[in-house]
């Protein structure tokens, strides 16, 4: 079977800087893959990349068989590409419910069926007793999870999760792990892109490293995280020469 | 929850009948003309108000042009009956498709702008059409259009000896207006345009798409206030550029609704229920006594309420009270 996504020889130069160079990666159906690297790899872009955010300098992205390069973010969402934001963007005016209906209205014409996938969304991400808070209301860890429900209200194909588990409690960060694998269980792929190393580490069944704009390493999460480059570059060289 | 949400919205319709059915009763006991003038001018300004805030207000497309859609419905109307003796009925209409297109024309390259600079955009079009309107010869430039009076007539929509028709025209069109708003608030358009409002970037990440979003809105804010301005015309049984496409109807309409609550239902309403009178009000009463005293304490009273009400009025009523705050 094809991939869900792929990635092929994608760059993305903004004026001299080249942030994601030759990026070649791929997606398989049910899989989680988590996309890492240190500060300034080109992470963000290359989620931005296959968002929709921006189109690609060089190079094609395909989604479920098809070239969407040039594809506008809200129709990708309708082809079933959910994400989060790594800055929460909730919309701060509108409850909580009414926020995950706005994603919800994708596959449902009819309010009240939007409303019940809505309210059904948010029993599943546990914010059931949030419903007619204001957003601008909630905690920070909220706001993460309903940037997830938000999405998941699309139905989504592939959800692109963007530093979800950053910035959390360590409590707050296993309820997030927690989801995200009853997100895959539900038979949803999962690319999220995380730095904090020993969150993610666990959870992905497959990791890709990226540095300097270009993919690094890429493998199981256990070969990764001892891979002598992938050590370098987080580290600096010094710490790679005994592994 | 979904029952409350049910039970609110079924809530809102029966006050808002019921305000309606009290309105409609209001003529049985208010005689003087003069009062009865002020009434009219509020229900057409709610009206107005509340047809900007769908575009403004849900939409957070905040336009300070909207007396160039005003200024269209009039015109059309107008032109249309004096000049080829269409029925006003039909002009309205018109007037309000010209509008709504327009409106789309216009935000096909504004929509593009953001903040601010869409707000100066739309000051600019509208000065541009009042300019226009002025040289337009054929249109009767700066002297205007005078209705020819044939007597009392609902076919004409023009009547001397009383005004209650056209308090009922303002009523219904400022029902319209309400019952508009309060169907597309439950809808997949209200939903997208408060989406829309609040962050762009998130809407679109949401498969909505932010600028068919806008026009949609741009669209059924004009034609709706396209047909406040036929109304007017009619009312007035005269038109020059200046006294339906001047800037100061663009203020009117918006400030009613951010007085009252910018984006919610009954702020417009609510805000032009204050505003209006006060506005005729303190001309009639304080406004001969002193160069400009009536601005000053019309100014002051605008002022003063927005300091103290930050929402709007209509956050004195509980339900408009933040939800999630603790008490």
């Amino acid at each position: 079977m094809t991939a869900l996504l792929e990635t092929r020889g994608v760059w993305q130069r903004f004026g001299g800087l080249v942030a994601n160079s030759d990026v070649s990666i791929s997606v398989g159906r049910g899989e989680i893959v988590g996309l890492i690297g240190p500060n300034g790899a080109g992470k963000s872009t290359l989620f931005n990349l296959i968002a929709g955010v921006l189109p690609p300098t060089q190079g094609s992205i395909w989604f479920d068989g098809e070239d969407v390069t040039h594809m506008p973010a809200a129709e990708r969402c309708q082809r079933g590409v959910g994400r989060t934001f790594q800055v929460v963007k909730s919309f701060e005016t509108m409850t909580v419910v009414d926020n995950v209906i706005v994603g919800a209205l994708v596959r449902n014409t009819v309010m009240r069926e939007a409303r019940r996938k809505a309210h059904e969304v948010l029993e599943f991400t546990g914010l059931a007793g949030r419903a007619d808070v204001l957003a601008s209301d909630l905690v920070p860890a909220e706001k993460r999870r309903l940037e997830v429900a938000r999405a998941l209200a699309t139905e989504p194909k592939l959800l692109l999760l963007d530093e979800v588990l950053t910035g959390l409690t360590p409590t707050e960060a296993q309820t997030g792990v927690a989801l995200v694998r009853k997100v895959r269980d539900a038979g949803i792929t999962v690319l999220m892109v995380e730095h904090v190393m020993e969150i993610v580490m666990p959870l992905v069944d497959r990791a890709i490293v990226l540095d300097l704009g270009k993919v690094l390493v890429e493998g199981k999460p256990a070969d990764v995280v001892r891979d002598p480059k992938v050590i370098s570059a987080y580290l600096g060289d010094r710490h790679a020469v005994g592994a | 929850m979904d029952k409350n949400f049910a039970a609110r919205r079924r809530r809102d319709l029966i006050i808002a009948a019921v305000l309606a059915g009290l309105a409609a009763l209001a003529p049985l006991f208010i005689k003087d003309v003069y009062v009865q003038n002020i009434l009219i001018l509020t229900l057409m300004y709610a009206a107005l108000s509340q047809s900007w805030n769908i575009l403004s207000g849900y939409c957070g497309q905040i336009s300070l042009g909207h007396a160039l859609y005003f200024g269209i419905g009039a015109y059309t109307t107008e032109l249309l009956f004096t000049k080829f003796g269409v029925l006003p009925w039909f002009g309205m209409l018109g007037g309000g498709v010209i509008a709504a297109l327009i409106a789309m024309g216009l935000g096909y390259p504004f929509f593009r702008l953001r903040g601010h600079y869409f707000v100066i955009a739309t000051i600019v079009i509208a000065e541009i059409g009042l300019l226009l309107f002025q040289n337009w010869e054929w249109a009767g430039a700066a002297m205007g259009i005078t209705v020819p009076i044939r007597g009392d007539s609902w076919l004409k929509f023009q009547f001397l000896r009383t005004k209650l028709p056209y308090f009922y025209f303002a009523l219904a069109l400022c029902c319209l207006a309400w019952f508009v708003t309060w169907w597309l608030e439950d809808s997949k358009w209200g939903f997208w345009w408060r989406a829309v409002k609040d962050n762009p970037e998130a809407a679109e990440s949401l498969g909505v798409v932010v600028f068919n979003s806008k026009m949609g809105a741009a669209a059924v804010s004009a034609f709706l206030v396209a047909i406040g301005g036929a109304f007017y015309a009619q009312f007035l049984a005269y038109i020059d550029p200046e006294s339906v496409m001047g800037f100061q109807f663009s203020l009117l309409m918006a400030l009613p609704a951010v007085l009252g609550g910018i984006g919610t239902l009954w702020g417009p309403v609510l805000g032009a229920a204050i505003l209006i009178p006060m506005t005729e009000l303190t001309r009639s009463y304080i406004g001969g006594s002193g160069r400009g005293v009536d601005l000053i304490v019309y100014g002051a009273l605008i002022v003063a309420i927005s300091l103290a009400l930050p929402r709007g009025l209509v956050s004195l009523f509980s339900r408009a009270k933040p939800k999630g705050a603790t008490r």
